[in-house]
Formats: structure tokens, sequence, C-alpha cells
């Protein structure tokens, strides 16, 4: 949400016109050293108002979370709970996707299929997954595979519908030309149709990323021992804010890692989308 | 249509040379409405082999839905088509098809779109190479083989797109106003090289296009259709010599002799297309 809002400011702010390469250039060192200054100025007063204006134990401070972050690596109780929430993430989000897709592109080719099948996966869609939490802690125990389902179930949904959507919204003269080229099966899927959607799967993937690792932590939340969302509950009992701060500051590094890294794959994978360098010649 | 009347036995087609036979043809399709538009009507039309034949017919004339019939893209309604021989029924993969826009697959390399029907049954590593550098050559995209769709001109599209549809052989090309969206000067270079191609393979050509010029300028004959529901007016047989200059076509001995019969035929066309336009 917030995200949205910060880019539509950023767009309406970016399509004034620059003529010279120089304006554009002092117009990126302005913007930059703004919101540096926003930035600093925030983590500033932070400081200063902890323990002058709010008790330390609602907002903590910014260096007491640095102190916290770095005691908590040095003493491997943090590593050891960001390893376990990684694991979950590790395991239930590439099966999650992989289904998601999988079924995704099964219902796209099978008419059959979708028509069995959609109103169901729509009905199941409408309910609020996260709320399923504390039933898969029921079926799987509070250890590992409990969170592995619920970051699967997240995964699952948003992978399917963004394949599928592709499924029904690409082009199928493709699929047709390469027929009468004589392709089909495996060649069909993976060098025609799976290229053809493959913005609609990234778009899933990059979009699930984030719904992974809130899967892990609400089944941490609910019921667990170890793991980050597990650390943050545990931290915020004791009113060591600190902490609870440092398990928020893990879990952005992670999901900015994975994120990282889908984009980077994507754009190798979409290349053939972004290549600008054209060649003019006539005919 | 002293051509369609010698009609030959179904078994004779390897003495007679014909690839396709349409025989009482019809397609209609279903309106949101419900209501059934027809856009084919008793369609007979036969086409020999290592023949070049021109399709023209004002716009929504059902002539780009004939071609897709012989493809196999979708089924007719009525009547049936022989491919050499046998009934098309379902992709028929013996067709090469060149669509209006370009469609070369955007993730894939020049060299890649145009060996993508070679299969690796039919042609060893080398050969496909072979195959596709020959291509390639002959199309003037030497030095574009790793460029990607997006990267290249309307033309140059074109041409990969063409050859895309040559290069695995297939007994027929059928072309559907392939040259439509692009400028006079790039469209007559483009014809004059599927004219030489074609004085080489002796593929055979369906065309499809709006332009009389050019059905004229590229056929042996040219398949005048009318206005929805799309039925064949006349087949005129274009008496030019071959190699054909297309940049002095004009000048050529026959051109204006075929192109006042068909515009004869076609203003006529013209004039019975617009009333009924109004009507529905």
């Amino acid at each position: 949400m917030t995200d949205q809002v910060g880019q539509q400011r950023s767009e309406t702010t970016q399509p004034k016109p620059t003529a010279t390469p120089k304006s554009i250039f002092s117009r990126t060192v302005t913007v930059t050293l703004i919101r540096s200054g926003i930035v600093v100025g925030f983590f500033l007063a932070w400081e200063f108002a902890s323990g002058r204006w709010i008790e330390p134990f609602l907002i903590s401070s910014p260096s007491r979370i640095f102190t916290s972050l770095f005691s908590g690596f040095y003493s491997g109780d943090l590593v050891q709970h960001t390893w376990v929430t990684f694991l979950e993430v590790a395991i239930g989000f590439p099966i999650g996707a992989i289904t998601g897709i999988a079924l995704g592109y099964g219902f796209g080719r099978s008419r059959l299929l979708a028509e069995i099948f959609e109103p169901i996966i729509i009905a199941l869609n409408g309910i609020p997954r996260t709320a399923l939490a504390p039933l898969f802690i029921v079926w799987l125990g509070i250890g590992l595979w409990s969170k592995v389902g619920v970051v699967f179930l997240l995964t699952f949904f948003l992978n399917f519908f963004n394949t599928y959507t592709g499924m029904r919204q690409m082009d199928h003269e493709y699929v047709d030309l390469a027929g009468l080229m004589g392709v089909k099966g495996w060649k069909l899927t993976f060098k025609v149709i799976f290229p053809a959607i493959s913005p609609y799967v990234f778009t899933g993937i990059r979009t699930s990323i984030p719904f992974a690792v809130i899967g892990a932590i609400v089944g941490e939340f609910v019921a667990a021992t170890e793991g980050v969302g597990f650390f943050i509950r545990m931290s915020a009992g004791i009113f060591r804010t600190a902490d609870v701060f440092v398990g928020i500051i893990v879990l952005m590094i992670m999901v900015i890692i994975m994120d990282k890294i889908a984009e980077a794959v994507e754009r190798k994978a979409l290349r053939w989308q972004t290549q600008k360098e054209h060649v003019q010649i006539q005919g | 249509m002293p051509d369609l009347a010698q009609a030959p036995s179904p078994s004779a087609r390897s003495q007679t040379g014909s690839v396709i036979k349409v025989e009482d043809v019809s397609k209609f399709f279903q309106t949101p409405s419900q209501e059934n538009l027809g856009a084919l009507l008793n369609i007979d039309l036969e086409i020999r082999h290592g023949e070049f034949v021109t399709i023209v017919g004002p716009s929504g004339c059902g002539k780009s839905t004939l071609l897709k019939l012989i493809a196999g893209f979708s089924p007719v309604s009525g009547g049936r088509i022989l491919f050499q021989g046998e009934e098309v029924r379902g992709l028929n993969t013996r067709v090469g098809y060149v669509p209006q826009e370009s469609k070369l697959f955007p993730w894939l390399t020049v060299e890649e779109n145009v060996g993508f029907g070679l299969s690796p049954k039919k042609y060893s590593r080398a050969d496909r190479e072979r195959q596709v550098s020959y291509f390639i050559k002959l199309a003037g995209l030497s030095g574009f083989e790793k460029y990607y769709p997006a990267q290249l001109s309307g033309g140059m599209g074109k041409r990969a797109s063409i050859i895309r549809a040559l290069a695995y052989e297939p007994a027929v090309i059928l072309m559907d106003e392939p040259f439509g969206p692009l400028d006079a000067q790039t469209r007559m270079v483009l014809q004059d090289e599927l004219l030489k191609i074609w004085e080489q393979k002796r593929q055979t050509i369906v065309f499809v296009t709006h332009d009389l010029v050019e059905a004229v300028a590229l056929a042996d004959r040219v398949v005048v259709m009318t206005h929805r529901p799309g039925k064949i007016k006349d087949v005129i047989k274009i008496n030019m010599a071959r190699p054909r200059n297309i940049f002095e076509i004009h000048r050529q001995d026959g051109f204006d002799d075929a192109y006042g019969r068909l515009w004869n035929i076609f203003r006529h066309e013209l004039n019975i297309g617009r009333p009924s336009e109004q009507d529905s």
C-alpha cells in the first residue's frame, strides 16, 4: 500500500520534461539529497525522541536496534531463527510457485480442466488464507512443515492466477504457427507457450515473494519454537522492542534479497523484451 | 473459368499436379447475437503444384478466412478442402503460413526463428545450420542472425517471417497480406525479392492481398472474391512473361490487359458492395 502511494507520487513528479542532460543530472542530485535528508532526519528524530519524549520500550531507538542486531548475530541466536524462517520459505515457496504455474498452464491448455475446477479455485481463493494457519498447525504440528504449508498456500494462488491469466491473454497465433511447423509436445510448451506467458509468470513469482515470507511469519506467530516470527513475538512479549525491530529488519532484508534474485533472473529471461538497441536500416 | 472446368479425379493428383482442392467450402461465424455470419459461401478452387496464386477482394470478403481454413486453423462449416488428395482436418503441417503481422517469436533470435520449423528428425544439425544461413543470406539478413525481432525494422521482420515459412520447405506457402503495412518502396523491394526466391524454389504460393497491382504483378492466376459472404467472382490468368521486373511492371507486356480486366470486375464489385454495406 505504502509502496503504491510512493510510486504514484514519484510518477507525478517524473514526467516534467527536462530539457538538457545537465538539468537532468542536477535534478537527480537534488532528488537524492532530499531523499537521504528525509531518511537521516527521521532516524535522528527517532534517536532523539527515544527516552526524552517517548518511553524506549515503546519505540526503542536506532542505536539500540543496531546493537541488538549485532549481538543477536554474534551470539548465533538470530542466525538460527533466520535460518529456520529461510528454510520454511525456501521449501514452501518453490513448491507453491511450481504447482501454481503448472496448474495455471494446465487450465490454460485444457478447456475441460478449466471448466471443472475454475469455480472451485475461485471459491477457495475467497478464503482469507492466513486464517488457515491454525488449521495447518493442527494438521502438521508446530514444527517446520506447518509453516511450509502456509507459505505454499499463499504462494500457490498468486502464481496460479497470474499464469492462468497469461494463458488466456496469450496470442494464440504463436501456438498455431508453431503447430503448422510441426512443433508439439515439450518443445511447444517450453519454447513457445512458456516464453509467451513468461511476463505473467514472473509477475506471479515476484508478487508472491513477500507473501511467502508473510506466510512463514504468520505460521510462527500462531505456534512455533523458533524462527524470526517466533523471535518477534517473544521479544514483544517481554518488551524487548529493539529485538522486535531487529526481526523486522531481518525479514525486510530477506524479501529484498529474494526479490533482487528474481529480478535478475527475470531480466535475463526476458532480455528479448528489453533489448532496446534498434537497427535503423531501410527495408 | 476454364481452369476449374477440368476437374480431375482425386486419385490422379500427381498427374494433374493439383496441390489444393477447395470443394464447395462455406464458413460461418457465430456473432455474439447468435446470428450466423457468412464469411465464405460455396467456394470452389483448385491450385496446382508450383503455381503462384493471388486472391484479391474487398476487405472483409473472407480471403484471409480461406487461407486459415487451408492452414487448418479452424474447421470448415461446409464442403471440404483436399490437400494433396487428403482432407484437411486440424492443423495442416504441410503448409507454411506468413501472417499479416510478422509474428516472429519475439523471444527467439532471427536465426532461431528461421530454424524453428526444422525438426531434428528431418534435418541433421549441419543441414539445419546450412539451411538457416542459406535463407538468411537469401533474405539479406546476414549480420542480423543474433538480433531479436524487436530490434528489426518492419521490412526486415517481414523478410525473416517469410523465410521462416520457407526454410522448413512446406509444399505450399500461404501468405496473408504480408506486405500490407509496409511503405511503397519497401513493399516493392520485398515483392521483387519474393519473386526471385520463388523463381528459384518454385514452391506453391497462395497470396492474399487487397492491392490489385500487387495481385497482377506476382501471380500466375488472380482469384477475385466478392463482398461478404465471400464467393469467387472470377479467376484471371495472367499471361506475363517471367522473370518479371517488379519496378517496371507497368511497362511489361500483358500488364495493362490483365489489370484492365481485373479492374473491370472489381469496379463492378465496388458498386454493388456499397449499398449492401449500408444495409447491414
